[in-house]
């Protein structure tokens, strides 16, 4: 095959994963990771670290206009991203160092179990926090945010704030060591467990996947395996995709667009899991 | 202007240059208009290395070695990946002065990590 039929071939490919993710409402960064790594030649840690580019430029991309219209906490959001940001670290080291078998077993185990996560977690609009933890208010995690939707300001807090340090360091590692992004995980972590309104927790989850990302993309760029060739067309298409699924997300059924979602990641983990237990 | 916002604005001007810089460089590099050190037809066959041998094959820079090969088509990107994965760190040193000393002190210690990350 002709070198350049590849990079015309990758945007295809996420152009569509561009529409599918925002339909679905995950990142683009989950989808990439196991479906280039299963219909492309490229080794896993070029792939995973286009994954974690992807993830963070469309984070960073998103993240003023929702500092702005303060749909995104920025007290909220730093304790969680240094945390998750120093365990991203040691995730990106540590999936550098295992062998490609390891790894690829480890990333369809964590693919099956973030599916299993997206048809099992609920949300909560506005979650109830009737009183915040003694941690979470000397960080100054609580405000206030207008919601044009409701055509009121809703003022929020949060609690649980050790637990989610703890749970925001775990979801650190996965990102560093698999390129998958973290929103799948980040908005159940505030929404679920600290309890944060979901508009604020979508929000702040792309802010925190923009730091925690950020530190992780230094070790693929410092190891050379950011390959432009793989990344630019691909975050050209997920960024155009993204678009033009904003667009469409008005007619889809976004329910419908889930379940096919999930069918992909489960049939992508399956073979990231089989082709490292070489079967 | 409170703190969310400053790191908003800068944010935004540091994603547009990032962008600009890096679809200019691809456009060079896929077209050829600067040599690259791994040449097209030669990455086809190397991309399926893990890092550490691919790296070993083609002679490909490591750690801020690159710096030293944007004079290539390939390396040339590397500006604009580099803006992506800085703008952070800038923007938290923008905001320091604007906190409180408690997320002062936490983004004091966020810059630190994040230099860590990108000297490792």
């Amino acid at each position: 095959m002709e070198w350049w039929l590849w990079p015309i071939a990758l945007f295809a490919i996420t152009f569509a994963m561009g529409i599918v993710a925002v339909l679905a409402g995950v990142g683009g960064g989950v989808l990439f990771v196991p479906i280039v790594g299963a219909l492309f030649p490229f080794h896993l840690d070029f792939v995973r670290a286009a994954g974690l580019l992807i993830a963070l430029t469309s984070a960073l991309s998103a993240a003023p206009s929702l500092l702005v219209a303060g749909l995104a906490s920025l007290r909220l959001a730093m304790p969680l991203a240094l945390i998750g940001s120093v365990t991203s670290i040691i995730g990106a080291l540590v999936g550098l160092a295992l062998p490609t078998n390891a790894v690829q077993i480890a990333l369809g185990a964590t693919i099956l179990a973030i599916a299993l996560l997206m048809w099992r977690a609920g949300r909560s609009e506005h979650p109830e926090v009737v009183r915040p933890d003694a941690l979470g208010a000397a960080l100054g995690m609580h405000g206030v945010y207008h919601d044009p939707a409701l055509g009121r300001d809703v003022a929020w807090q949060v609690h649980r704030t050790p637990t989610a340090l703890f749970a925001f360091g775990g979801i650190g590692l996965l990102a560093g060591m698999f390129g998958l992004g973290a929103g799948w995980a980040n908005v159940p972590a505030l929404n679920l467990l600290m309890g944060a309104p979901l508009k604020l927790a979508v929000g702040t989850s792309g802010f925190v996947l923009s730091v925690v990302d950020t530190s992780a993309a230094w070790i693929y760029l410092n190891r050379g395996a950011v390959l432009p060739m793989i990344v630019v067309p691909s975050l050209i298409g997920v960024m155009v995709g993204a678009k033009i699924g904003a667009r469409v997300l008005r007619v889809a059924s976004p329910r419908v667009v889930r379940r096919i979602v999930l069918l992909v990641l489960v049939v992508a983990g399956s073979r990231a899991l089989l082709k490292g237990l070489g079967i | 202007m409170s703190e969310q916002h400053i790191y908003a604005r800068w944010l935004d001007i540091g994603t547009r240059i990032a962008f600009v810089v890096l679809l200019l460089s691809f456009f060079v590099y896929v077209f050829g208009l600067i040599d690259p050190l791994v040449p097209h037809q030669d990455l086809v066959r190397l991309w399926s290395l893990p890092v550490d041998h691919y790296v070993s094959a083609t002679g490909a820079p490591t750690g801020w070695a690159w710096l030293q090969h944007l004079h290539r088509g390939d390396y040339l990107n590397f500006l604009g990946v580099a803006v992506f994965t800085t703008i952070t760190l800038v923007c938290y040193a923008r905001i320091v002065p604007a906190l409180p000393r408690l997320q002062a002190a936490l983004a004091a210690i966020q810059i630190a990590v994040l230099l860590a990350a990108a000297l490792l």
